[in-house]
């Protein structure tokens, strides 16, 4: 053994803490000077634009009909029997409903409602307040269309039930009763700019039918019919009324929007002797929920988006690991999960940019070109790029492409493969989608649940209330989860990649 | 002959080889029996009663199955160029289109066998789970035929672009967001037209039993769409490969 | 305890079945430059991955300044390391290759310039390195290993591709790292490569120490008593020192290697008996010679162990 006539070398170069910020620096180097990956991001923009717009030209409408909107803007239904009187100041109405049933041949609907309102007056989509019973779902106090609170889970069909709506100023309060005696708060809620002269009384109406016959390639949905009796009695109003006598009105007139011949018949009122009140109507007081989705239409590109958000986050990984530059990577810096996050921070960041340029750009077009095919106001209301539902869509998808290149690297780590890992990621995310359309709809909306396709939901526009029913065809564009669970799923398919990704890295060798 | 036995042995002695071949098989089988036992009584009361291609039904992972044929012919050729194989493969075996044809045999014969193991494992099963009904030869033989085809196109693409992650890039992006797409158009005439001109969608209508006269493209000349876009693309990396330096 | 030091202290490690490294224990100084050698196989990429802290050891420790690798904070300033020239990728340019570990570090830009100027790399450097050949890779890597100007060098075979003119720059390099105060580690499969470069050799076989010795001490233990002797009367020299109880090998058309005999008492021997020559001279091994002795007594000493399988 020589011993060292030498003293030992120091390096010339400061020792400068290896931060975080270095890492991130590195890895984007790494990114930048792989010419094939900036232009395949570059590309990726391109094409998703193109085809956002390509997708959009292929829409087209002649405008919808009339449309009601209601005092949010948005649009709704708003047509229903209506028993009432007006009433001036303060007051109150309370009523028992004594029975809420189907009139025509058919089961009875769940949204079927039965029951008392407060309305601005008689027009299509103008303010209100309502307590009802409902078939299947208790009895609601609802207002303004969009606001839905539960109140108790008594069924009409059973025992009569008591409701009461009182009004003081701008607040109405909805309340109930089993006996007529003991009354429990449904809520108190505001209508702003509501008038001093309100219409007042019974109301009843009922979604239509709507039947879904699926069967492989291909999807019928009949909409229509629906018609409902509710009975009432121990009606009494307590306030200053011009009228002395109930009038009934079917609000929004009875408009022949179904295929049966009924559809056009008008409302029935019968008032017993003894004090009970029939009415028979149909139609509902509900948002809107058909018609195409403006917001969803715009981002037909971002499915083509995704693939190449997928190869660049696997040959990010992979790139190292056939050639064995990971383990100059790791000889750089042995703190292996740093790594980790230091690529993942970086694809994320690039992936989200390069993303939002293209779905802001890609959803402009897309809306100048629905416009120019006729989805016009007011039917179709401008969206503007800075606000709901359009930005949580267009930032969302952004999101979504720069999540699915997180996933691909986080599988990536895992398999240290590039075949398996775009094959696995790509069947993942968008062979679910396609299942969908093909397969009977409880599996394909459970598919749509479960999968990291359910993050698609995030760039849904039109919002899907709970008090209306709605047969969720994923070929329609609906997803069932609501937009941000739906993006939770991709997150947490991630999340857990990466997780397993880390957990490969520490316990093996390089 | 020789050379086709010289592939054969390529093929066969890659590990992923049989690992890709293994999951075609499993995929197709719990995909179908998946999709088969989704449904419920409320959709298909009675066999008589059933609106839904059963047949179609059970060979529903043959959209997961086709990803797995897809790899394999990728990398029977991408595995060459990522290792730079391809330079000893080219001096044993200059004649570069017999080559090719070597190796589209190799695939083809590997792809077939394993495709039938496949579908009639996949509608065995279906049949355990739910009555199959309705004529069922020509939903097997094409669904074979398409696995075959999806992994020859898989050949072609990696021949023509030299790289495995692009071609397994573009070929999903054939077979997964070209039918997406398609059935999320908006315009009618182009979502019928991309139905029955791009591979995918259309060649899946060789697995309809029911309602032929309602598709987009009748099942051979489906199966014959995806036929060419793979012989074409075959072709063309066939011209480049005889063209191009190794 | 000094920071320029490489130690490792009974590694182990086991691959699946296969036992890599068994055991092995040595310690390289500052100020010398360390020859690793072992026929391919016998653990040296392992050992040279356990400094690395690419693969955990199974028990042991390897030790860089007496420390393990991931206790390093800034790791490129104190170890450089060229493992595998061809873990480059394709489309990067060399220039930038070195960039990204630049700033991994926060090293100044010009550092990058400075090293690829040492390795005589400033042209190549602006191509991708998919055009490189193993030279340039070798090169490259080397510019890699001198960028945080570490006192402590791991080099995996870094003559392999290097034309004569490469190898002889590759030494001289070496031995100027090592008179900076540098521990330098150079792995080989080949003894010749190491001849005038290393001052010290590791030899390994089968995952275990062979030998851990200074080269000079190494090279007169393998010359031993020999003396060659140049003669025209080779038969007659033969039989005349055989005779004399010399052992007397051939060793070219008119050389003689004899053992058993001192230089002195050979010349007598043939003054005497009037056997003409031309040269005695006490004979000098190559390191090769050193190596095949040493690693002979290896084979001996494993099969003496009782252990079926023999080192090659």
């Amino acid at each position: 053994m020589t011993t060292p006539t030498l003293t030992p070398y120091r390096s010339r170069l400061h020792p400068a803490r290896a931060g975080f910020g270095r890492l991130l620096h590195a890895e984007w180097t790494k990114f930048r000077t792989v010419r094939a990956w900036p232009v395949v991001l570059g590309v990726a923009v391109v094409a998703v634009v193109l085809i956002c717009r390509l997708g959009a030209s292929g829409s087209s409408t002649s405008g919808g009909g009339p449309q009601t909107f209601g005092p949010g803007g948005e649009r709704v239904v708003d047509l229903f029997r209506f028993a009432h009187r007006p009433l001036t100041g303060d007051g109150s109405i309370t009523v028992r409903v004594t029975g809420l049933k189907s009139a025509d041949s058919r089961s009875i609907e769940p949204w079927a409602k039965a029951g008392i309102i407060v309305k601005q007056n008689l027009q299509e989509g103008s303010a209100y307040a309502a307590v009802m019973a409902t078939p299947a779902h208790g009895i609601r106090m609802q207002w303004n269309f969009t606001h839905d609170t539960a109140g108790s889970a008594s069924d009409v069909a059973t025992a009569p039930h008591w409701l009461r709506l009182t009004r003081r100023g701008e607040h109405l309060t909805g309340y109930e009763s089993a006996d007529g005696r003991t009354w429990s708060k449904i809520k108190d809620v505001r209508l702003p700019g509501l008038p001093r002269t309100v219409q007042v009384g019974l109301l009843a109406g009922t979604p239509a039918h709507n039947n879904v016959h699926r069967a492989f390639g291909g999807t019928s949905e009949t909409y229509g019919g629906g018609l409902v009796t509710g009975t009432y009695d121990h009606l009494a109003l307590k306030g200053t009324s011009t009228a002395t006598a109930w009038k009934s009105t079917d609000v929004g007139g009875p408009v022949p929007n179904g295929p049966t011949p009924q559809d056009a018949q008008p409302g029935r009122t019968n008032v017993s002797p003894s004090g009970t009140y029939t009415l028979t109507g149909r139609g509902d007081i509900a948002p809107a929920e058909d018609g195409p989705d403006m917001v969803q239409m715009s981002f037909q590109g971002v499915f083509v988006g995704i693939l190449f958000m997928v190869a660049l986050g696997t040959l990010f990984v992979t790139g190292e690991y056939k050639r064995g530059l990971i383990r100059t990577t790791f000889t750089a810096t042995p703190a292996r999960l740093k790594v980790l996050a230091a690529k993942t921070t970086v694809i994320a960041a690039v992936t989200f940019a390069a993303g939002l340029l293209a779905t802001a750009v890609g959803f402009s077009l897309a809306q100048s070109v629905l416009r120019h095919n006729g989805f016009t106001p007011p039917e179709f209301p401008d969206l503007s790029l800075l606000q709901n539902p359009a930005l949580r869509a267009v930032v969302g998808s952004a999101a979504l492409l720069s999540l699915v290149a997180v996933l691909a690297l986080g599988v990536a780590a895992v398999l240290r493969n590039s075949a398996g890992t775009i094959a696995v990621v790509v069947a993942l995310v968008i062979l679910p989608q396609i299942l969908s359309f093909a397969f009977p709809l409880p599996a394909a909306q459970w598919l749509l649940r479960v999968t990291p396709a359910a993050a698609f939901a995030i760039q849904q526009g039109v919002t899907r209330y709970p008090q209306v029913d709605h047969n969720c065809l994923p070929e329609s564009g609906c997803y069932p989860l609501s937009p941000w669970h739906g993006f939770a799923v991709l997150a947490a398919y991630a999340v857990a990649a990466l997780l397993l990704a880390a957990w490969r890295l520490r316990r093996r060798d390089a | 002959m020789r050379w086709l036995h010289a592939e054969w042995t390529k093929l066969r002695t890659l590990p992923s080889t049989w690992w890709l071949l293994a999951s075609t098989v499993l995929l197709t089988v719990a995909v179908g029996a998946a999709a088969a036992s989704s449904l419920t009584s409320g959709v298909c009361p009675s066999p008589d009663a059933c609106h839904e291609d059963t047949v179609k039904l059970s060979l529903t992972g043959v959209w997961l199955g086709q990803a797995t044929c897809l790899v394999l012919g990728v990398l029977s050729m991408g595995s060459e160029y990522g290792t730079g194989t391809v330079r000893t493969t080219l001096s044993a075996m200059p004649l570069r289109w017999r080559l090719l044809a070597a190796k589209a045999a190799a695939l083809a014969l590997l792809t077939a066998a394993t495709g039938t193991v496949a579908i009639t494992a996949a509608l065995w099963t279906a049949r355990l789970v739910l009555p199959v009904r309705g004529p069922t030869l020509r939903a097997t033989i094409g669904s074979v035929l398409v696995l075959t085809l999806v992994a020859l196109l898989g050949l072609a693409l990696a021949t023509l672009l030299r790289d495995t992650a692009a071609g397994i890039t573009l070929g999903l992006g054939l077979l997964y967001v070209v039918p997406l797409l398609a059935d999320l158009l908006g315009s009618p005439l182009w979502r019928h037209r991309l139905h029955r001109w791009t591979p995918m969608p259309a060649a899946l209508s060789i697995q309809a039993t029911r309602n032929l006269n309602h598709l987009p493209i009748a099942p051979w000349p489906g199966l014959g769409v995806l036929a060419a876009y793979a012989a074409g693309l075959l072709l063309a990396g066939g011209v480049a490969f005889r063209l191009r330096d190794a | 305890m000094s920071d320029a030091t490489i130690e490792v202290l009974d590694l182990r490690k086991r691959y699946g079945r296969t036992l890599a490294v068994d055991g092995l224990s040595f310690r390289v100084e500052p100020g010398t430059v360390t020859g690793f050698v072992g026929p391919n196989g016998a653990g040296k990429s392992t050992t040279m991955r356990a400094l690395l802290g690419l693969d955990a050891p199974d028990e042991g420790a390897a030790l860089i300044g007496g420390r393990p690798y991931h206790a390093l904070r800034t790791p490129l300033l104190e170890v450089g390391a060229l493992l595998d020239a061809a873990a480059l990728h394709p489309a990067r340019r060399g220039r930038d290759h070195l960039r990204w570990l630049a700033h991994s570090h926060g090293l100044p830009a010009g550092r990058v310039d400075e090293v690829l100027e040492q390795v005589g790399m400033e042209t190549a450097a602006r191509r991708r390195a998919g055009g490189y050949s193993l030279g340039m890779r070798q090169r490259l890597g080397l510019a890699a290993a001198l960028l945080g100007d570490p006192p402590v060098l791991l080099l995996d075979e870094p003559v392999n591709g290097l034309d004569p003119e490469g190898i002889q720059w590759m030494r001289t390099l070496l031995r100027t790292l090592a008179a900076e105060g540098r521990a330098v580690l150079v792995s080989s499969h080949l003894m010749s490569e190491l001849e005038d470069t290393a001052d010290h050799l590791v030899v390994i076989g089968r995952g275990r120490l062979i030998a851990d010795t200074a080269v000079s001490d190494l090279l007169a233990a393998a010359s031993g008593d020999r003396v060659r002797l140049r003669t025209d009367a080779r038969a007659r020299a033969m039989e005349l020192l055989t005779a004399q109880g010399a052992t007397v090998a051939v060793t070219g058309r008119d050389t003689l290697t004899v053992t058993g005999l001192r230089a002195g008492r050979i010349v007598e021997l043939l003054n005497a008996d009037d056997v003409p020559f031309t040269e005695v001279g006490a004979h000098r091994a190559t390191l090769e010679e050193a190596y095949m002795e040493l690693t002979r007594d290896a084979v001996e000493f494993t099969a003496s162990a009782g252990t079926d399988e023999v080192a090659s």
